[in-house]
């Protein structure tokens, strides 16, 4: 492959088109769910929205409240942690995100088209994902109502120096970057199948259809590989490999948080949680809808040996952290290794990724033992892992200070369950989304044929 | 490296403000001519008060105002405008004033650009004269503390002025004092901690919102409780722990401030927060205008043992630093003293005479408890807000 492949790769050349019967067979079944709904969608319907009802509940007696409703307190003398599961929860969903563009790149950039499939499903849950790590930020906040008045006039000046500050100019970047790739990859697909749509959501379609002509397509998927290229150096390298790890590394006054290895541990942490997600949501789809044939497979193949590779890579900067934190290091940046350690949180999250690792490997050195399901069903374990070792890494921070007479106090934290409630809430939405989406667009991109 | 040898190209600079100034209509020999000696004030060949007088005439012919924080005052010195209202707002208001005035202000942004480049910078910041405070011909007024451990007998009197005068809520406890025993001393020791005022604050640098601020005057830091959105960033960078967030309503756990909340620039920053921001020991900063309190808080006045002493660390005069010199002396010039947690670059100007506590220091019951003055400190406890309908229905099956 020459350079000029790389750089501006002629669509023509991309994917290889399917003779037109098989084509119309793949599109035909892509547009399975566009039907009416059936009575398992109105029931997962009503308990996602039961869901996310409960948490509005929840959140309105935080907001009626206050903060004093969770489970958090003052650091040092207050005895407890200000940051909490909320912020976990946060981490975790930007995490999340990266699903959509580690496999739309993988397509688009790196010509793995076994992935093709999830490509789109990927995406979708970026954009949701993204959407509730948004929402955390907001719940997390003492006064909601100034987050647009007080952040935005200032962000000139805090820009400079303030780790939220980039934070939230990245996380809006990144989500506008996916918002546009999606809605320039969707356009195409839109007008090919536009009569077979439901016509109860033409308004939507003409809105994401404005403009469209045929002859844009070769320019759209240049477009959408710029925007591809731009997503994949953004999000792993100034997102979880940047931002989100610098609200916490930059700060010596904490050394469980402090130090240079957060930047790779985040970003191992982000690629785990976002493989696993996408593939339980191939798996549900798959089975929801008979893609037996559409997501084969391969790609769960494929997506197993990502999971584990990226859980191990994962254990083994966490490794690196225990053993120069539990070493030689002076005592009070050794703290926070030591804690861990004790923590019977940790060594749950730690098993559970060392029983993805070890699931993935078995699984690609002894083919024959592979099995769907049980992909899926192992897939949930790292996901959970990394909410519950990011919450314990966001606590443990104000927990072990570099303050030593601060140890003695006898910290603690427990989520309360309104911030618990907002762990069904933002997993409600997610489902919500996906029951939103699913009636609308095609939920794997279209085949065209030669 | 100089100030000024950072900014790189100078005669770039001073080319970048004319051609800036040309597009305006203002006359872009006065840009430059700013621009040259706004790169003299950094390198030190000129001081900000010099540089505010000598343009001042012609920003008035020019502009027909003269908002630039350097310039002098109706009485023709001073800190010019009392309404900038920190390191951070400063620089908002000079786009602003650029906005305002048309391009010719471009002197100001620069100098704005030299002064910032030193005031958020990642590493330790420069020495306090090139932290942002201007006006002044020597060292800007940085209030700090010299604390005398070696005098504190853990009476908590700080700790019960200090809610007294803030009505601060239960478990907040702005002055704190650790009680504690090295192994090996049968003496208790006492650590007075405070908000440590830091040159370098990393609370000041985190605030996505500026409202965690500097004010000019005294160099005091402070937080705007009306632009706070309580994200509790300042309280997790802050390596002292002397933050306290304000959970729920301040009157439903123990908070009774009714006084003033708005300094002089009319902003508010005094008495215990409302609920939602964040709140923290702030040297009582109403006191300080105040001709026959200037130079004390609460605490220091509350406080039996002359431990606490508040003043302009900068002023060899000042009362601190007159009375380390004094016990300098009476120790016959050896006097042991620490600044907190020096190493994390904060630049914390609160000065403790004493040795600090070691890494094997252990907490100890102090002679006088919190509650004995019916202060509490675990916070924990006042937090647990109230239930909600479900509870009330399994507790009264």
């Amino acid at each position: 492959m020459s350079i000029d492949d790389v750089i501006a790769p002629a669509p023509e050349q991309e994917a290889t088109s399917p003779s037109a019967d098989l084509a119309a067979a793949w599109n035909t079944a892509v547009l399975r769910p566009l039907g009416r709904p059936s009575r398992g969608y109105l029931i997962t319907l009503g308990v996602a929205a039961l869901g996310m009802l409960w948490f509005a509940h929840a959140w309105a007696f935080q907001l009626r409240h206050g903060l004093i409703v969770t489970g958090l307190s003052d650091w040092g003398t207050g005895r407890g942690v200000p940051w909490g599961l909320y912020i976990g929860s946060f981490i975790w969903w930007v995490g999340i995100a990266h699903g959509g563009i580690v496999v739309s790149a993988s397509v688009r950039l790196f010509g793995a088209h076994k992935l093709k499939p999830v490509a789109r499903l990927a995406e979708l849950l970026t954009l949701a994902a993204l959407a509730n790590a948004g929402l955390y930020i907001i719940i997390h906040l003492g006064r909601p109502d100034r987050v647009v008045t007080s952040i935005l006039p200032h962000l000139p000046t805090t820009i400079r120096s303030s780790p939220l500050a980039w934070d939230v100019t990245v996380v809006t970047l990144y989500f506008i970057l996916t918002g546009t790739y999606l809605a320039l990859t969707i356009r195409r697909d839109l007008a090919e199948v536009r009569e077979r749509l439901p016509r109860a959501f033409d308004p939507l379609y003409r809105v994401i259809l404005v403009g469209y002509r045929r002859e844009e397509r070769l320019k759209v998927e240049r477009m959408a590989w710029w925007l591809a290229l731009g997503v994949i150096v953004l999000a792993p390298l100034f997102l979880h490999g940047g931002v989100i790890p610098w609200l916490f590394a930059l700060l010596p006054g904490t050394p469980a948080w402090y130090g240079p290895v957060q930047g790779p541990q985040f970003l191992a942490a982000a690629l785990t949680s976002a493989m696993g997600s996408v593939t339980i949501l191939a798996w549900v789809f798959r089975r929801l809808f008979r893609w037996e044939r559409l997501i084969d497979d391969r790609v769960f193949e494929s997506l197993a040996r990502w999971t584990g590779l990226f859980a191990l890579l994962y254990l083994w900067l966490q490794l690196q952290q225990i053993i120069t934190g539990a070493a030689m290091a002076p005592e009070v940046a050794g703290a926070g290794a030591h804690a861990k350690l004790v923590s019977p949180v940790f060594w749950t999250a730690m098993v559970l990724l060392a029983v993805t690792v070890a699931h993935s490997g078995i699984q690609s050195l002894s083919p024959r033992l592979f099995s769907v399901r049980r992909t899926a069903a192992v897939a949930v374990l790292p996901v959970v892992a990394i909410l519950i070792d990011k919450t314990l890494f966001v606590v443990q921070g104000t927990m072990d200070p570099a303050f030593g007479l601060y140890h003695g106090m006898g910290t603690s934290y427990f989520p309360s369950w309104v911030e618990l409630s907002s762990v069904i809430g933002a997993f409600s939405i997610v489902v919500l989304f996906f029951l939103a989406a699913m009636k609308a667009v095609p939920m794997i991109e279209l085949e065209e044929a030669e | 490296m100089t100030e000024g040898s950072r900014q790189g190209n100078g005669d770039g600079f001073v080319e970048r403000a004319r051609r800036l100034v040309e597009s305006t209509g203002y006359d872009p020999e006065l840009a430059a001519r700013v621009a040259r000696d706004a790169q003299r004030v950094v390198a030190g060949e000129l001081t900000e008060g010099e540089f505010g007088q000598r343009y001042h005439d012609a920003y008035l012919r020019e502009f027909g105002r003269d908002d630039r924080p350097d310039a002098p005052d109706s009485n023709g010195h001073g800190d010019g405008d009392g309404a900038r209202r920190s390191e951070q707002i400063q620089v908002i208001s000079r786009r602003d004033a650029l906005a305002a005035l048309g391009g010719a202000a471009a002197g100001v942004l620069f100098l704005g650009e030299l002064h910032r480049s030193g005031t958020f910078a990642l590493t330790p910041g420069p020495a306090p004269a090139a932290t942002g405070f201007v006006g002044a011909e020597t060292e800007p007024v940085q209030l700090g503390m010299v604390i005398d451990l070696e005098r504190c007998d853990g009476c908590l009197s700080c700790v019960d002025a200090c809610r007294r005068e803030n009505g601060l809520s239960d478990g907040v406890l702005w002055p704190y004092v650790f009680a504690y025993q090295e192994p090996d001393v049968d003496d208790t020791q006492f650590l007075f901690r405070v908000c440590q005022q830091c040159t370098n604050a990393p609370c000041l640098k985190v605030c996505p919102t500026t409202a965690r601020h500097r004010r000019l005057s005294d160099g005091l830091v402070l937080t705007d409780y009306d632009e706070c959105i309580g994200c509790r960033y300042c309280e997790v960078a802050c390596p002292y722990g002397v933050n306290y967030f304000q959970w729920g309503e301040p009157s439903t756990y123990g908070g009774s401030y009714t006084g003033e909340r708005r300094d002089a620039r009319g902003v508010a920053v005094a008495g215990d927060p409302p609920r939602g921001v964040m709140g923290k020991c702030i040297y009582c900063p109403l006191w300080q205008h105040d001709p026959e309190r200037r130079g004390t808080t609460a605490c220091s006045v509350g406080c039996p043992m002359n431990v606490i002493h508040v003043g302009d660390m900068n002023d060899p005069d000042s009362e601190p630093n007159r009375y380390l010199a004094q016990r300098r002396e009476e120790n016959g010039g050896d006097l042991p003293t620490f600044r907190l947690l020096e190493d994390l670059g904060t630049e914390p100007n609160v000065i403790y005479i004493g040795t600090p506590p070691s890494s094997r220091a252990e907490l100890v019951d102090g002679p006088i408890a919190y509650a004995t003055w019916g202060a509490m400190d675990d916070r924990r406890a006042v937090l647990e807000g109230p239930s909600p309908w479900f509870e009330r229905i399994g507790s009264q099956t």
